[in-house]
């Protein structure tokens, strides 16, 4: 019983550590006064307000910058998924030259400090008359998102076992068919996941997005957002409406996608 | 198959297709404009562009110090906006780099004198910039239902000063302050230097901190916020800017830029000159600046030249001028417009000319900026009790005079560089020796059985390398280069340089421990509290859905916004976490972000928070792969729910677990958004740095691309070594079991 009343108990207080901050962001977007900062605890006060929220969608372009960002993440994660679930079935099972390298380079590009990327990306992108172009954000995003994708990927597979393709082989499957037709369902939760991280990795990117696109009329959620936020002088109300109208498609997206989270997530065998 | 391809075709053609755009002349500005200004400056494009249909004018923002990084960074892959709009203070670094041109080239008969000095700050001699507006100086800003007068000395601020700070209900906490302002910043101390004794920078532009002046500003600063308690202890920029709004305070230092914000929220406020030291009977120097265009160096095109210059004189000019007084009140740079009513009858713009009499000009050398910064990292380390008045104002000299020569230096090339030239062949021809085999492998695999298999794996490895490697070699290439602020358009090899300087110097080990401490504690806490929540889910509550659903906000939330309103929850008069403490716990406030240990603690709180829900579901689908029966067996022989865990649940998590740790590790160690917005750039005084957030300041804010390329190559190799290592003893341990 006492067991029971802790366990309740340290749930509820983590409850409250991870959803408080998101709260203290919905009262300020309710308050009235652009002010960031309040003496009160209180989220809801007299002086609230759905102002600011209004105000978003009639007098900033914050729709152009929605409709961009469902774009640019579509299409990401429609390249991520297509392009993980084929390589980290090669990496899953077969064996040739080089599979054991080319996987530690995959975890070797996630350990160059990404600030130092942000000059020669632009070099590249203007060389090839990429900036201001969502093709570029497309290149780059899904390419950063791959290797992740494609380690967690490749942990699923290695728990699927063999034997159903041998199955599939002997009833006269070509390789790739087995691929498509039997591998590829039964690995839904992966693919979710894959779907999943290669869409957060391009919905709220930031740093890049602000290199690549230049074109108020091409900006993408994150940057429409910062351009609330002036040095010294923040609109804090429409950003924090935003920021949490722009949390809120990943939340839907994760709810919905809830029934696989847990299982689609492997991240068994380091070894190769 | 077939209708992959058509979508992908599809897809193709639509992506290409959005890149067209009509034939009309797109001539761009950067700009750093405030929300009001920019909507002036929008309806004043739009004016121009129904006059003159063949262009088109696009006005892109960016926050200030983002505007230099992405203009310098735009500027070297040979393209950039045409214009460039910001402070006076981007001219120096600017031209110093070639990136902006001198106007004298391209309009020899501009009318200098029909400007505000001030407006066309000169830089070795030439025009770099056109201002369209002067200001920007700091002012003494009153709440007139407070204050009747402004004081005009010292003295009178500090009585007054006492006099409205006060505790109105009685519960020992301060209601309403006498003076605030963001005093943490060196900016904002600034007007009070040359008003106490000498100038910080001498006739040389060189730095000139170690002065009496100085000594005396940092204690005068000190006395108003621990002898005369009228500042409150912690305040930046948005805390003043509330508590002045709020009524909560009597009196603040701010600048011009802040006057919309009040008028908006309908503030009856006066404005004043910083009043007057009484010790020395001067009056504070505030900085005043202007902010205007430049012209984009790369901008060779004579057509689009021409446009261009259309485009800067229309925007400097007095009917846009003229439009932006009137809307947002600020003074034009254009004398003719002076004499105007809308600027005379201005009450604002008239006392803020006469504050401006005693003002000095911002100063545009490139050097100013290895001088801010030392003078905010001694400044800080002074309010957060870690040094003395004194020790400050010579560490702040002779850091100065370290960074300025850094920043200056032009690397020769060494006996190293031969070495460096015979380490690349020799590793080129490794290389290629290394991978004849794999290559002949490769193209024969290509036509053998193993085709299928690289086809698969082939589109992702092309995309990942296209996009990484030659980043990776660029690095490589100017960490052994001498790319900084004076060679920025011809950098050379130099050699080994900046690998040996950043071995030899005791500050990289300590960031690197402090680098160490980060990423242990961050991926400590990520996984015990992720493992924890996961096991106390899966066994004990009722509706798992909703608590794992509720446990996963923190990772849907965008970094950027979770850092911001992380340092808003640890603000020492706002935050709630310091209202919960005084109110419920009745504990004393914390000045999180103003100590070093503290801030460090509030960033390492930020990224716990933001990252224990990944571990969380990791561990949870670890825990379903457990099967039931082996804690039905556990229950039988009476394990009681600790043994459960340690000789069960633990053990068959740990696959799952260690490399979810690994990876974030490597993930915790280069995340450099938290860091950098949660102490705002190293907060207080540098001492919150990590690796990755030093590399930043050292490109972004120092110019030293090289120091910080071979900086960013050594953390490279740190991450390669230790994972090698780690990956290694993983397997070991498998092979054994």
């Amino acid at each position: 019983m006492i067991k029971r009343i802790l366990a309740w108990l340290s749930v509820l207080l983590f409850a409250v550590f991870s959803i408080y901050p998101m709260l203290y962001v919905l009262g300020v977007s309710l308050r009235g006064d652009n002010a960031f900062q309040s003496q009160s605890l209180e989220i809801l006060s007299a002086s609230s307000t759905g102002k600011n929220f209004i105000d978003l969608f009639t007098q900033t372009d914050f729709l152009v910058w929605m409709r961009n960002s469902l774009w640019v993440s579509t299409v990401t994660t429609f390249l991520g998924v297509a392009f993980a679930s084929t390589s980290a079935y090669a990496l899953s099972r077969f064996q040739f030259r080089g599979r054991n390298t080319m996987l530690f380079s995959l975890l070797a590009t996630q350990m160059f400090p990404p600030t130092m990327l942000i000059l020669p990306f632009y070099i590249i992108l203007s060389k090839l008359h990429l900036i201001d172009s969502f093709l570029g954000l497309f290149l780059i995003y899904s390419s950063t998102a791959l290797p992740f994708c494609i380690w967690q990927m490749k942990a699923y597979y290695d728990t699927i076992p063999k034997e159903l393709e041998e199955a599939a082989v002997l009833d006269g499957c070509s390789r790739w068919l087995t691929f498509y037709k039997i591998i590829l369902p039964v690995s839904a939760p992966a693919l979710v996941i894959t779907a999943l991280f290669s869409f957060m990795a391009s919905w709220s990117e930031y740093v890049i997005a602000a290199v690549v696109l230049q074109d108020p009329q091409m900006y993408t959620l994150p940057l429409g957002l910062r351009s609330f936020q002036a040095s010294l002088a923040t609109q804090w109300g429409l950003y924090a409406a935003g920021a949490l109208i722009v949390s809120v498609p990943v939340l839907i997206l994760f709810i919905s996608i809830s029934r696989y989270l847990v299982s689609g997530l492997t991240m068994g065998s380091v070894k190769g | 198959m077939k209708a992959g391809i058509a979508l992908l075709a599809g897809l193709f053609l639509l992506l290409t297709g959005s890149g067209a755009r009509a034939d009309k002349m797109r001539i761009q500005v950067w700009h750093q404009m405030i929300y009001g200004h920019r909507q002036v400056l929008a309806e004043a494009i739009g004016e121009f562009e129904k006059e003159n249909p063949d262009i088109t004018i696009q006005a892109t923002y960016r926050e200030t110090e983002e505007l230099r990084s992405s203009y310098q960074a735009a500027a070297m892959g040979g393209s950039g906006p045409e214009l460039v709009y910001g402070p006076s203070d981007q001219v120096g670094p600017f031209a110093t780099m070639g990136i902006i041109r001198p106007l004298e080239e391209v309009l020899p008969d501009t009318p200098w004198e029909h400007y505000d000095p001030l407006a066309i700050p000169l830089y070795e001699g030439r025009h770099y910039m056109l201002g369209a507006l002067v200001g920007n100086h700091l002012m003494l800003i009153y709440n007139k239902k407070l204050l009747s007068t402004p004081p005009t000395t010292t003295d009178e601020l500090i009585e007054l000063g006492k006099k409205h700070t006060v505790d109105l209900d009685g519960d020992g906490k301060i209601d309403r302050y006498g003076l605030v302002f963001n005093y943490t910043e060196p900016f904002f101390i600034a007007p009070f230097i040359p008003a106490f004794g000498e100038p910080f920078m001498n006739e040389n532009l060189q730095p000139n901190l170690n002065t009496a002046g100085l000594r005396d500003t940092f204690q005068f600063i000190l006395d108003l916020r621990d002898k005369y308690r009228i500042l409150p202890k912690e305040c930046d920029y948005e805390t003043a800017n509330a508590l002045f709004k709020q009524g909560k305070a009597a009196m603040l230092i701010n600048g011009d830029w802040s006057w919309g914000d009040y008028k908006e929220n309908k503030m009856d406020f006066g404005i004043a000159r910083i009043p007057r030291v009484s010790s020395t009977g001067r009056w504070p120097r505030p900085l005043v600046g202007t902010a205007g265009y430049s012209l984009n160096a790369n901008l060779k095109d004579p057509a689009r030249l021409a446009a261009t210059l259309r485009v800067l004189k229309y925007l400097t000019s007095e009917k846009v001028q003229a439009l932006f007084t009137e809307r947002v009140g600020t003074l034009p740079s254009l004398l003719s417009l002076r004499e105007q009513e809308a600027v005379k009858n201005n009450p604002l713009l008239r006392v803020s000319s006469e504050i401006m009499d005693v003002g000095t000009p911002l100063p545009v050398v490139p050097e100013i900026r290895g001088l801010w910064d030392s003078l905010r990292t001694q400044y800080q380390k002074i309010l957060a009790g870690s040094t003395t008045p004194s020790e400050a104002a010579k560490n702040a000299q002779s850091m100065a005079v370290a960074q300025i020569k850094d920043m200056n230096e032009i690397l020769t090339p060494d006996a190293s560089l031969g070495v460096v030239k015979l380490v690349i062949l020799a590793g080129a021809l490794a290389l290629l020796w290394l991978l004849r085999k794999n290559a002949l492998g490769f193209l024969k695999g290509f036509y053998g059985p193993q085709r299928f298999v690289y086809l698969m794996m082939l589109p992702a490895f092309i995309g990942i390398f296209a996009v990484i490697i030659y980043p990776f070699f660029y690095n490589i290439a100017i960490s052994l280069s001498n790319f900084s602020l004076r060679t920025f358009q011809d950098w050379s090899l130099v050699g080994f340089h900046h690998y040996i300087a950043t071995l030899s110097d005791p500050k990289f080990y300590s960031l690197f421990l402090k680098t160490v401490v980060w990423t242990l504690a961050n991926v400590f806490f990520h996984v015990t509290l992720g493992v924890f929540l996961a096991v106390v889910i899966n066994q004990v509550l009722p509706a798992k859905g909703f608590w794992r659903t509720l446990f996963i906000i923190p990772w849907a939330v965008p970094q950027y916004i979770t850092a911001l309103t992380w340092r808003g929850l640890f603000n020492q008069e706002y935050g709630p976490i310091n209202l919960f403490l005084q109110q419920y716990l009745h504990l004393s406030p914390v000045q999180w972000l103003s100590q070093p240990v503290t801030a460090f603690l509030a960033c390492i709180v930020t990224n716990v928070w933001l990252g224990f829900p990944f571990m969380m579901i990791v561990a949870l689908g670890g825990l379903q792969s457990i099967p039931q029966s082996l804690y039905e067996a556990a229950y039988l022989d009476k394990a009681n729910a600790w043994q459960r865990f340690r000789h069960i649940t633990w053990p068959l998590l740990m696959p799952v677990m260690v490399p979810a740790a690994l990876l974030g590790c490597i993930w915790t160690f280069n995340n450099l958004n938290i860091v950098w917005l949660v102490s705002n750039g190293g907060e207080p005084g540098d001492q919150t740095h990590i690796l990755v957030s030093y590399v930043y300041k050292a490109a972004f804010n120092l110019y030293r691309y090289g120091y910080a390329a071979a900086l960013s190559m050594l953390i490279f190799l740190i991450l390669i070594g230790w994972s090698l290592g780690s990956l290694r003893a993983q397997f070991k341990k498998e092979q054994k079991s």
